[in-house]
């Protein structure tokens, strides 16, 4: 499967008459976004808002940021499953709007979204400081429930993205890159010599706003199954997920893995990368055993040398990421494990809820227990008083001045296991 | 918890989902529990029998508390 991504550079965000990308300029008609993303009886009112890097503005709570991305050719459209039909996607050319975001925030729908500051330390750990967001504000009607309210916010910042994704069909990107993964078979005989990787791609599914999905299917409800890398540039994979948001897979990670990224970077230099395992990290016991029972039977199968498996979140899902290490090692298969950590606030407390000595090589994605303090903004979008009660607020986090203290945990994207931020920790 | 109360000399059955957590911090009688949301019971089956789900947990572990381990031992059986 062959993929071509043009990147459009976009390095500025406006509202306009027309949308359209013209000279890196993303230009936004508000009303017609509003009809696209319009509609649902559950929704009051959608507001449009716009935040640039370095302004001085705080987003929060923060549901998903999802990314502009739009099928020039080849079967199906972006978000399959969900937006477009449930073609299988992942070949042919996709444009990306690189440097624009939709981020969707409004009444909070759960109690562990996220912040994301555009300026100040607080930008410094979010990769959504950088990116120009197209800013949507949704009021739900009294009394939705909230999994009705997550479904209404999901909907409208996939079709957002959509939409302005549509905006750079037919601009000639500013770089292509080719991405390729050959049939197994085709992909065994090419490099010979090369190790065999691949990666097991854990997936956020506990359920009660912690859900992912693949195709549309609610990835709880699957077996542990094989994808090509590039399916996931083209939005096979979204985040449900209304939960601590340091460490879960906003979509628009989930379209830029990291992981996938780097393993073609070096595919036919230092190693033979030959596809992903996706999996789930489910709440009941026999689920936990019956998917690290399958990704370890998927890479045996796949005749592999090593993988690099990422977790999502944190908890009882480091007790599937053991279990994946533990069962995989035990196929004689090399383990790489990327996480965080919850290590309290001064680092001192054992940083995952189970161990095993299979896990020698661990990367982290920094401690999310960390306390940090992040002065008031001059433009709020959305509403600060949840600061008290998302994961990572205490009582007392919203200071009367505006000012928040909060655990790292409460950024958006800040401890990313996909390697998606700037945060680890090297020892010595 | 599990292993301070069982520090001062009181034997603790320790009902949990994830065994395989309950066994890492050293728990020496466990016995499984339905699910991490629900751990004592079920929101698909009916009230009779999550009352019934709910006794039979109760049971196992009251004869998991009178019975002697040498070691970890998951009752789950």
């Amino acid at each position: 499967m062959r993929l071509e991504l043009g990147k459009i550079f976009i390095k500025n965000i406006e509202f306009g008459g027309q949308t359209k990308v013209e000279n890196g300029t993303l230009y936004v008609n508000k009303d017609e976004l509003l009809q696209e993303i319009g509609g649902d009886s559950r929704l009051t009112k959608i507001e449009l808002d716009i935040a640039k890097p370095g302004e001085e503005t705080r987003i929060m709570p923060v549901k998903d940021v999802i990314e502009p991305r739009v099928k020039v050719e080849g079967p199906g459209g972006i978000f399959p499953g969900v937006l477009s039909k449930v073609d299988v996607v992942g070949s042919g050319k996709t444009n990306v709007l690189k440097g624009a975001a939709v981020v969707t925030t409004g009444k909070i729908v759960g109690f562990q979204e996220g912040i994301i500051d555009m300026s100040g330390p607080g930008a410094d750990y979010t990769p959504f400081s950088k990116t120009n967001n197209l800013v949507i504000v949704c009021t739900p009607i009294e009394n939705l429930q909230q999994h009705e309210h997550e479904h209404a916010v999901r909907m409208v910042g996939l079709k957002a993205a959509a939409y302005l994704g549509e905006a750079g069909k037919n601009v000639k990107p500013d770089e292509v890159k080719v991405y390729e993964t050959l049939p197994f078979v085709e992909g065994l005989k090419m490099y010979p010599e090369l190790p065999r990787v691949a990666y097991v791609y854990m997936l956020q599914t506990q359920g009660l706003l912690h859900d992912t999905y693949v195709y549309g299917v609610d990835a709880k409800r699957i077996v542990p199954t094989l994808m090509y890398p590039t399916e996931m540039m083209d939005g096979a994979i979204l985040s449900g997920n209304c939960v601590s948001a340091c460490d879960k897979n906003p979509t628009y990670n989930h379209v830029n893995n990291p992981v996938i990224e780097d393993l073609y970077e070096r595919h036919g230099v230092d190693f033979n990368f030959v596809g992903v395992i996706i999996t789930n990290e489910n709440v009941t016991l026999m689920d936990k055993e019956r998917s690290s029972n399958w990704t370890a039977k998927l890479a045996e199968y796949l005749n592999l040398d090593a993988v690099i498996i990422s977790e999502e979140g944190f908890g009882n899902p480091d007790t599937d990421l053991m279990m994946n290490c533990k069962k995989i090692t035990a196929k004689g298969i090399k383990t790489v494990l990327i996480t965080d950590e919850y290590a309290g606030r001064d680092g001192a407390s054992q940083s995952l809820a189970d161990a095993d000595k299979a896990a020698d090589a661990v990367v982290t994605g920094g401690n999310a227990n960390e306390v940090i303090e992040l002065p008031a903004m001059k433009k709020v979008i959305g509403y600060l008083e949840p600061a008290d009660i998302i994961a990572g607020g205490f009582d007392g986090s919203l200071r009367p001045d505006g000012s928040i203290v909060a655990e790292l945990q409460v950024i958006t994207g800040a401890t990313s296991e996909i390697g998606f931020n700037k945060l680890s920790a090297t020892q010595y | 918890m599990v292993k301070e109360i069982e520090r001062v000399g009181i034997p603790v059955v320790h009902i949990c989902t994830v065994v395989p957590i309950s066994l890492t911090v050293g728990a020496n009688r466990i016995v499984p529990a339905i699910a991490i949301p629900h751990p004592l019971g079920n929101p698909v089956k009916t009230m009779e029998e999550e009352k019934q789900l709910r006794r039979e947990i109760v049971l196992k572990s009251l004869k998991a508390l009178q019975t002697e381990v040498h070691g970890q031992t998951v009752f789950d059986k």
